[in-house]
Formats: C-alpha cells, sequence, structure tokens
C-alpha cells in the first residue's frame, strides 16, 4: 500500500489510539524516518515513547524516529507572536482577557492554525522522505478538527486566511499526502461509530480513509463443543465463554467494516499487565506486516 | 467506612464530571435509576447519550424537556419507597438552551434577533464545546428550582479537562464582560484610559482583521454589546450554579475506565478540582473487571490435559489485565482525597438496553477494596 505522507489516527475514546500511533510511528520509523506528532492533551503517546514531554518540545527515541507535542494553543500562540513581534506585548496579550473573547467567538482559529501546521509538516516529510504520524483527538473532536478548514472558508470570502483555508484544504483531501486511520475494537458501538465516521470522512469531506485499525483482537482459544465439558466449572466456563464471544465480535467487526469497503487490519490484545516499549514493538511488528506489507 | 455506595438520601444533585468514552452518561443513568429505586423523585439530564442508551430510557433525539421514564421493569423495594419515586430524563440541546435563554432575556426584540443572526452566536452556539458546558449549568439550574424533584442527576459534556464544565459559567462572562465592549467599541479618542495590553489586543485584533479578511471587529463588537443588559442575569445565574456545585448537598463524582491512559487523566482531573477547591465526593471506575477463579477447581476437574492447559492460559491471560488494572487502581487511590470513595462499576456482559439493566449497573456499583 503507498502510504501518504501524514497519517492521522482516530477513534472513539478508549480504543487505543495512543497506542497504535506510538506502534505504527515505530514501524514507519524502521521503514524510513518517522515523526509522531501527539495532539492529545494528555500526551499518552508521546509518553509510551519519549518519557515525559511539555507542549511544542521534540524528544528523539531513535535515530530515525522524532516525536512532538503539538497544541492549538501554541499554535496560536505562535501565530500571535508572528504578528506581533515585540515579545513582551504579545505574551501579556495571550494572558490578558480581552483576547481570551475572540478566540472563544471563532472556535475555528486555533484549530486551524494546528491543520496549517500539519500542512507545512507533510512539506517538510515529502522533502525528507519521511512519514508523520498524528496521534488525533477522538474522533468527535477529529472531524470537528477536519471540518474548521471549510467553515474558515465560509467566514473569510477573500484575505489571506481564506488562501491558506484553500491550501489546508486541498492538503486534507489529497490521499498522497493525507489520510486517516480509524482505531476500533471489536464492540458493537466502537465499529459503528467506526462506520459512521468512514462515511462522513468520505462522502462528505472528500478525506482519504486508509483504513481501520481493530485493536485488541483476540483469539478464540476454546472450540464451542468444549464448555459443555465444563458444567462445575462454572467461573472457568464464563471466562471461556467470553473469550469466544470476544474472537466472534472480532470476526463480526473486520466483517461488517470489510463489506462497508473499510480495509481492516487486526492488532493482537496484548495480555500483558503493562503496556512498555517491548509491546509497542511487539505491535509495530504486527502492524508492520499488516499494514506495510501489502 | 462508608459502606454504601453513594448516600441517595442525602444529596440534592449528583453530578458526574470525566472524560469522554468512559460511559459517563451511562453511569449517570445507572444512578438516576438508583435514586428513583431507593423511592426518591429524580431527575436525569443526559448528554450526547448512545442511541441504545436512549432507547433504554424511552427517549428519541429531541427530548429537551424532561419525560417521564416507566419503571414498572424495577422490583420494588422492601421498605415500599418506590410509591414516591419517579424518574424523569432528558436530553441536552446546548443550541436550543442558548436560544430559548436569550428568547427569554433579551430586553426586546431587536436584540433578540441581532444575537440570534449575528455570525460570532451561531459560531458560538453550535460549535464550541463551553457552550455546552454552559447551557447545562443553565438546565441545571432550571431543574434543580423545581419543587416536585427530589434528586438532580448531571451527565456533563465530554471533557479533556477537569475544569471544562465547572468553569464554563466564568468563561462565557469573560466573552460577555463588559469590558470587551468598551474596548472593543470605544473611539480613539477614549482609549488612552486603557492599559497598553488592552490597545495591543485591539491593535492585533484590527491587523489580524485586515491580514484574515475576516471583518471580525464589527460582528465581535455587534455580538458583545448584544448581550448588554443581560450579562447581570447571567452573572447572578453562573453564581447560583458555583454555589450549588459546591453545595454540603451536591455530589460530584468523577467517572473513568480502568484503561492505563483513562487512569492519568483522572489523576489530572482530580488535582484540577482539587486546586480548585471542589470536593470529589466518589470516583466511578466504570467498566472494571470481576474477581477471578483460582486454578484448584482447573486441577481438581476430570478433564483432559489440553483443555486444562488452555484453562489455565485464559486465566492467566486474564490475570495479566486484571494486573494491569490493579496497577491503575493504585495509581488512582494514591492521589485520592481522604473525603472521596473509590467505587467500581463491573463490566456488564452487553451494552445497558433498559432501565433494569441500568438498574443493575446501580446495584453492582460497590467501594473497591481498602
Amino acid at each position: 500500500m503507498e502510504l501518504p505522507r501524514v497519517l492521522f489516527i482516530t477513534g472513539k475514546g478508549g480504543t487505543g489510539k495512543s497506542t497504535v500511533a506510538a506502534a505504527l510511528a515505530v514501524a514507519l520509523s524502521h521503514r524510513r524516518s518517522a515523526v509522531l506528532a501527539d495532539l492529545s492533551t494528555h500526551l499518552g503517546a508521546a509518553a509510551l515513547l519519549g518519557g515525559a514531554l511539555c507542549e511544542d518540545q521534540t524528544v528523539r527515541p531513535s535515530e530515525s524516529l522524532e516525536v512532538v507535542a503539538l497544541s492549538q494553543r501554541a499554535e496560536l500562540n505562535s501565530f500571535i507572536k508572528r504578528l506581533v513581534p515585540l515579545a513582551a506585548i504579545s505574551e501579556r496579550m495571550l494572558r490578558s482577557r480581552t483576547f481570551g473573547y475572540v478566540t472563544a467567538a471563532l472556535p475555528g482559529l486555533e484549530a486551524f492554525l494546528l491543520l496549517e501546521r500539519l500542512r507545512m509538516m507533510a512539506g517538510e516529510a515529502a522533502l525528507h522522505d519521511r512519514y508523520v504520524v498524528i496521534d488525533a483527538p477522538a474522533t468527535g473532536t477529529a472531524l470537528e478538527l477536519l471540518a474548521v478548514a471549510n467553515g474558515v472558508k465560509g467566514v473569510a470570502p477573500v484575505g489571506t486566511l481564506r488562501r491558506l483555508a484553500d491550501d489546508v484544504q486541498e492538503f486534507l483531501t489529497d490521499p498522497h499526502r493525507f489520510a486517516v486511520l480509524i482505531t476500533v475494537t471489536p464492540e458493537d458501538l466502537s465499529v459503528r461509530e467506526t462506520l459512521a465516521t468512514a462515511e462522513t470522512l468520505r462522502r462528505a469531506r472528500r478525506i482519504e480513509v486508509a483504513g481501520a485499525i481493530l485493536n485488541r483482537s483476540t483469539n478464540a482459544l476454546f472450540e464451542e463443543h468444549e464448555l459443555a465439558q465444563l458444567g462445575a466449572l462454572d467461573a472457568h466456563r464464563r471466562l471461556a465463554q467470553k473469550r469466544i464471544a470476544e474472537r466472534a465480535a472480532a470476526i463480526a467487526a473486520r466483517r461488517e467494516l470489510e463489506q462497508a469497503g473499510v480495509v481492516t487490519f487486526e492488532l493482537p490484545m496484548l495480555y500483558r499487565a503493562a503496556i512498555g516499549m517491548r509491546e509497542i514493538s511487539a505491535l509495530a511488528r504486527a502492524l508492520a506486516a499488516a499494514l506495510l506489507a501489502q | 467506612m462508608k459502606s454504601r455506595a453513594l448516600d441517595f438520601e442525602r444529596y440534592r444533585l449528583i453530578a458526574c464530571l470525566g472524560p469522554g468514552g468512559v460511559g459517563k452518561t451511562t453511569v449517570s443513568a445507572a444512578l438516576a435509576v438508583s435514586g428513583a429505586w431507593r423511592g426518591r423523585a429524580v431527575d436525569v439530564m443526559t448528554v450526547d447519550p448512545a442511541p441504545r442508551l436512549l432507547d433504554a430510557l424511552g427517549l428519541d433525539g429531541n427530548a429537551s424537556e424532561p419525560r417521564t421514564v416507566s419503571l414498572k421493569a424495577l422490583r420494588p423495594v422492601p421498605d415500599g419507597a418506590i410509591r414516591r419515586a419517579r424518574l424523569r430524563a432528558l436530553k441536552l440541546d446546548p443550541k436550543e438552551t442558548f436560544d430559548s435563554i436569550v428568547r427569554q432575556h433579551a430586553p426586546s426584540a431587536a436584540a433578540r434577533d441581532a444575537i440570534l443572526s449575528n455570525r460570532i452566536y451561531r459560531n458560538l452556539s453550535s460549535a464550541l464545546a463551553g457552550v455546552g458546558d454552559y447551557m447545562a449549568m443553565e438546565k441545571l439550574l432550571e431543574l434543580v428550582s423545581q419543587a416536585d424533584t427530589d434528586l438532580v442527576v448531571l451527565d456533563t459534556p465530554p471533557a479533556s479537562e477537569a475544569l471544562d464544565f465547572l468553569d464554563a459559567p466564568r468563561r462565557l462572562l469573560d466573552l460577555l464582560n463588559s469590558r470587551a465592549v468598551a474596548l472593543l467599541g470605544a473611539p480613539a479618542g477614549l482609549l488612552r484610559q486603557f492599559r497598553l495590553v488592552d490597545l495591543a489586543a485591539r491593535a492585533v485584533l484590527s491587523a489580524f482583521d485586515r491580514v484574515t479578511g475576516l471583518n471580525l471587529l464589527a460582528d465581535v463588537q455587534a455580538f458583545v454589546s448584544g448581550f448588554e443588559g443581560m450579562y447581570e442575569g447571567f452573572a447572578e445565574r453562573a453564581k447560583r450554579a458555583d454555589a450549588i456545585l459546591r453545595a454540603g448537598d451536591t455530589a460530584l463524582v468523577l467517572v473513568t475506565t480502568p484503561e492505563t491512559g483513562r487512569i492519568a487523566q483522572a489523576r489530572e482531573f482530580l488535582q484540577a478540582l482539587e486546586k480548585a477547591g471542589l470536593q470529589v465526593n466518589a470516583i466511578v471506575v466504570n467498566r472494571a473487571m470481576p474477581a477471578l477463579p483460582d486454578t484448584k477447581a482447573i486441577t481438581a476437574a476430570k478433564l483432559s490435559a489440553a483443555l486444562k492447559r488452555k484453562l489455565r492460559r485464559n486465566l492467566a491471560d486474564q490475570a495479566a489485565l486484571k494486573e494491569r488494572e490493579t496497577r491503575s487502581l493504585e495509581a488512582l487511590s494514591s492521589v485520592m482525597p481522604s473525603q472521596a470513595q473509590l467505587l467500581l462499576s463491573p463490566e456488564l456482559d452487553h451494552e445497558p438496553r433498559s432501565v433494569s439493566d441500568l438498574g443493575v449497573i446501580g446495584a453492582n456499583l460497590r467501594p473497591a477494596e481498602e
């Protein structure tokens, strides 16, 4: 599969976006170099790879992997600093309540600046032949974020912002530069939300959906007929039954997603007491096999 | 040690806070059903419930006013308190609520229309997360003022930070603060009385306007002055809402799930709430794993060696996940405020589909072992 420069990882809360983003960045960094851009407030993906990271900082867990934390607020700050070159004034202004009114009134502004930053990162990535993986917010917020460029086009009919908005929109709808991967777990709600998200992105936004990553997909371990033998072992039978049901749910999820034309990559459930670098590496190998082999 | 999950008789308001995707709406609905089951007259306000939960509560998409939920499927409690029980549910519609506040409080028809058609207002009232928070607060005031309601259970919009919801009134008031009107609308001659930083903000805004082609300044000014005369009302209600949230008969409940990332988020929430002087009464860890059986029964059973191997393997797998959960919960306990209780809500084997499913979730809520 020909991967775009920027892969935007979103999904329902709790489906493992940060873990998948971290693993994908590691997988891609083995191939070429990769940048992991963490957009989440708690910097989960960054923590998995690089330890503690503050806003707008960069760490390098390996030669070919860079982790950067991005935030809408930081983008707005640097935008203001470009407009007001006098640092003392721009900094006081950012702290002042007055400016808060304006950003609150135009909620898209910060988000838009963030998208513009991603577009720049895609340009740099093409130049240095590397990939950018984005640990994005959960689906609802992510869809709002991706709609912002069009929103700006609506309010700014002319001017610099309008030109930027056109560029950002062109970037988001160019499958060579930008695509979305949706993390999903084998649960009804999660699958339905993924289908709705893929549909919205494709039909209404014309944004490429590279596929769904079916996370925490388990193996059945037991066969149905074995359950009958566990008559007296009530608690164990229930656990076995749950395992079989989880496998069935994964198969059903995959079928449903693929029937809707969403390519699905399965990642195994990791039965480990902690998720550390070893687990991320295991997931990176599984991703490389599933996603990059195509 | 407190033995009960939550003292439903003691509280008049239970507010559920927490990040998105943790089942906050389900927990809110379950607490509401439990309250009603204990004989109280309960109203629950949900925010963006999953379709199945809407079904369970018998709501459709437009239930922006309280609708009665049938409790027939619940077993009556032994003391007969069920007689007084009543449950009503509604779904928050932030845009609707904001519009109706403007209609209700605008000083004139012209002011009302000016606000409702303003570009900034239209952006603000549909897209901005803070408005959802604020409107939940407005609706809350409406609900708690009803004399025939014993208990209000409040679900809040998904938050990335703890104070998103609790801080919403202050943020909206900042936005409507008359200082902004003065600043943005003031003729150049009056500008001497403003601080340098305000002038810089104004200069940046106009530069921004020019560069971007937004013509924002005029709209911001029109928007802010549209609220002139309504500001005091907003401020007064915000103060009341804040007082209610800090009152002794209000329970703040933080909802999370046991995943490592969520627990880290919950810790941040706790710290922020504590800093703001707000007491969390309970933390509900939703979808907690049930206790696991041991291996003795496997050893003793008459089964093939292969099947026994599988059973042990499955148990070891689940034990690893349980261990992960235990470590997460320990990380949470270590930052728990002393007055707060840690409650576990065990995972159901299916999504809640009915009022009795919600009743089961409420009844299963149990304090974590010390």
